[in-house]
């Protein structure tokens, strides 16, 4: 069979890059890499079967230069561009040059992009083909009338937001309508003392929200389907760092509902090719939208493990024209996936961004068990971009078990010269209320804030491991020309996830 | 058999390492363990009836990372130069440094200004996210040497402070 496209250009980097790749490979189509000079020695310069140099680290001279993406592709020969996450992936711009030069846009239309991305024309559009949006004033107002009546329509508790707003400043909650003229002065008040702006407005106050997203696929033929949800509700700064799916908080019949409404936002859109829409969940089961994001999300991964569905293969044929395939029609959630994304960051200091060098780099492996990494030992990480370093992906038939599964592999997966989040994520997903899965936007500020880490625990073992290390290192001079570095054939490395089947079998 | 030496929490710690039957047997204080090389940088040990994996590599400035459980742990040599680390050690609470290279967006304070322990001093923009940079003493703000839109490394203080003795 001939393949879909002569050949691919994966205009990003790292693990998105080299999932991209991945699934050019599957389907038989060669791939460019494009990087950076902070990319030189990246994993996925090295990962594609061509790769191009694009310019400075600075992301503007390089992987955000447009004419530079679809120079490259002409010059290496490729007659489509995969964009991944970030950087140019939700660009009309690229969408469109790529149109002009007769190359395929591995995404969606540029009106698509460009409609979608302007958050106030596209809930409109969306309030008006009956998607439910969180009730409240468009605009601010003078007269305290108008507070009160949007007030009663949403249904208090309401909040009240300062439109220059940001950081909690301006903000009230109000539970009822006596409270409304004060809290509506004071945060006036603090509006004003912030932002030297005091517009504020109002809307309903979602109590203890979650974040559901939709992953929608849609082929250019007119058949746009629903590969089910995604939960994404912890969170830091505003940052997913674990998802899941099945959402707990999801039964069958609100799973039909938000789905279908999910189809009607991306068909409203006149939409093609994969996307996922957003909604906060509150909870007593009212759903609102939030907003549709036109690209692959960094969270695909839990989708594909529980339908078994390659998310990025199928927004290659959708590309190059296919119909949705088959497989579509009945689709299952089989089991319970769980992603956590690894980031180059100290989650044991405020998520502070961390940089070195990557001194060791394993992964677990096992069933159920899937490493999407961009780095490898002896890659930097440096301050240019983002500092996700990879994502740790696992699948259990259950979600107790997959909770089991995610602590022992990330105990599993080292990655040693820079900080990274895993103990804090391993917190997280034993703290009880994450196990019974009260999962709620607000979970890491209200159950992670007292969290202390001790590791005075660690200290014999942690000198023992140093030594042992120096002493490997070491080796030719602590044994008299004996070599110790001990580098026999192990099956430890192999199995790394070995501790799975203990817990699987507890 | 070799002994070495490391810094935790403060202390000095001595260990001695001896290979047997490819374990590696290391004494530190009255405690004893094996730990056993599965491959680079990995080793495994049996504490407390459970086996966990353990990595340990050195960095060419001789700082030992390990990773037991996921807790990460840096150890030094006692012989280690500490100067030029980002940040500043103790006492030098009076000056105030990006936690790494990036770009001032914001000040949030002027010169004059009290200021006291845990208090947001600048924002630094790197790695496209905004980190806060807190202020570790009590004190006033002597001097700002950067402005908003600056690129800092984390070795030029980027505010001093008179710090009450």
């Amino acid at each position: 069979m001939k393949p879909l496209f002569e050949k691919i250009l994966v205009a990003n980097r790292s693990e998105i890059a080299v999932r991209v790749m991945s699934a050019c490979r599957t389907l038989g189509i060669p791939c460019v890499a494009v990087y950076s000079d902070a990319d030189r020695k990246s994993k996925h310069r090295y990962y594609a079967d061509e790769a191009a140099y694009i310019g400075l680290s600075s992301p503007r001279e390089s992987y955000l230069d447009i004419e530079k993406i679809i120079n490259t592709a002409k010059e290496t020969g490729c007659d489509a561009i995969h964009p991944g996450y970030g950087f140019l992936a939700e660009n009309p711009i690229l969408a469109q040059r790529c149109v002009d030069e007769n190359i395929t846009f591995i995404g969606p239309s540029s009106e698509a992009i460009k409609l979608l991305g302007n958050k106030v024309e596209s809930r409109v559009k969306m309030a008006n083909a009956g998607i439910p949006l969180i009730p409240g004033m468009k605009d601010s107002s003078a007269d305290i009338d108008q507070y009160r009546k949007t007030a009663d329509e949403a249904g208090y508790p309401v909040i009240i937001k300062a439109a220059a707003g940001g950081g909690g400043k301006g903000m009230r909650v109000v539970s009822s309508v006596d409270e409304l003229e004060d809290a509506l002065d004071s945060a006036r008040r603090e509006a004003l003392n912030a932002f030297n702006d005091d517009t504020v407005y109002l809307e309903k106050y979602i109590v203890n929200p979650r974040h559901i997203e939709f992953q929608i696929l849609a082929d250019t033929h007119g058949n746009t389907v629903h590969v089910f949800e995604r939960e994404c509700s912890i969170q830091r700064r505003h940052q997913k760092i674990i998802e899941e799916t099945p959402s707990v908080a999801l039964d069958d019949d609100l799973r039909v509902r938000m789905g279908a409404d999910a189809v009607k936002v991306a068909q409203t859109a006149d939409y093609t090719n994969a996307g996922t829409v957003e909604f906060l969940l509150d909870e007593s089961g009212k759903y609102y939208f939030l907003e549709m994001n036109t690209r692959i999300q960094v969270e695909h991964p839990v989708t594909e493990m529980v339908t078994g569905v390659d998310l990025v293969v199928e927004q290659i044929r959708i590309a190059a024209g296919q119909k949705l395939s088959e497989q579509f029609k009945n689709l299952t959630q089989r089991g319970h996936a769980i992603e956590c994304r690894i980031y180059a960051e100290d989650g044991d200091n405020n998520f502070m961004p961390s940089t070195g060098t990557i001194l060791h780099y394993s992964e677990p492996v096992g069933p159920g068990v899937r490493a999407d990494s961009g780095i490898a030992a002896g890659m930097e990480i440096t301050i240019d971009y983002d500092p996700i370093m990879s994502k740790l992906i696992v699948h259990a038939p259950n979600r107790e078990l997959a909770i089991k599964k995610m602590i022992d592999s990330l105990n599993a997966y080292k990655i040693l010269g820079v900080k990274t989040s895993k103990k804090f994520m391993i917190d997280v997903m034993s703290h009880p209320e994450f196990k019974a899965g009260h999962t709620y936007t607000s979970f890491i500020e209200k159950h992670m804030a007292d969290r202390q880490l001790d590791l005075t625990a660690y200290r014999t073992i942690a000198v023992a491991a140093a030594s042992v290390a120096a002493h490997t290192a070491h080796g030719a001079k602590a044994f008299n020309g004996v070599k110790s570095d001990g580098a026999m054939p192990s099956p430890w490395q192999t199995i790394g996830s070995w501790q799975i089947g203990d817990s699987i079998h507890e | 058999m070799s002994s070495y030496e490391f810094l935790f929490d403060g202390d000095t710690v001595t260990s001695s390492v001896e290979m047997t039957d490819e374990t590696y047997r290391v004494k530190i204080d009255d405690e004893e363990m094996e730990l056993r090389q599965v491959s680079d940088n990995l080793f495994s040990v049996f504490i407390k009836g459970k086996r966990i994996l353990i990595a340990a590599a050195r960095d060419r400035n001789g700082t030992t990372y390990v990773d037991i459980d996921s807790a990460l742990i840096e150890l030094k040599e006692p012989s280690d130069d500490v100067f030029g680390e980002a940040g500043g050690e103790e006492g030098e609470k009076d000056k105030v440094f990006a936690p790494m290279p990036g770009k001032i967006v914001k000040l949030l304070v002027e010169v004059g200004d009290k200021v006291s322990e845990k208090q947001q001093l600048v924002i630094v923009e790197a790695m496209k996210m905004e980190n806060p940079v807190l202020c570790r003493a009590n004190g006033t703000v002597k001097a700002i040497n950067f402005a908003v839109g600056d690129q800092v490394d984390s070795d030029s203080p980027i505010i001093e402070l008179d710090i009450p003795e």
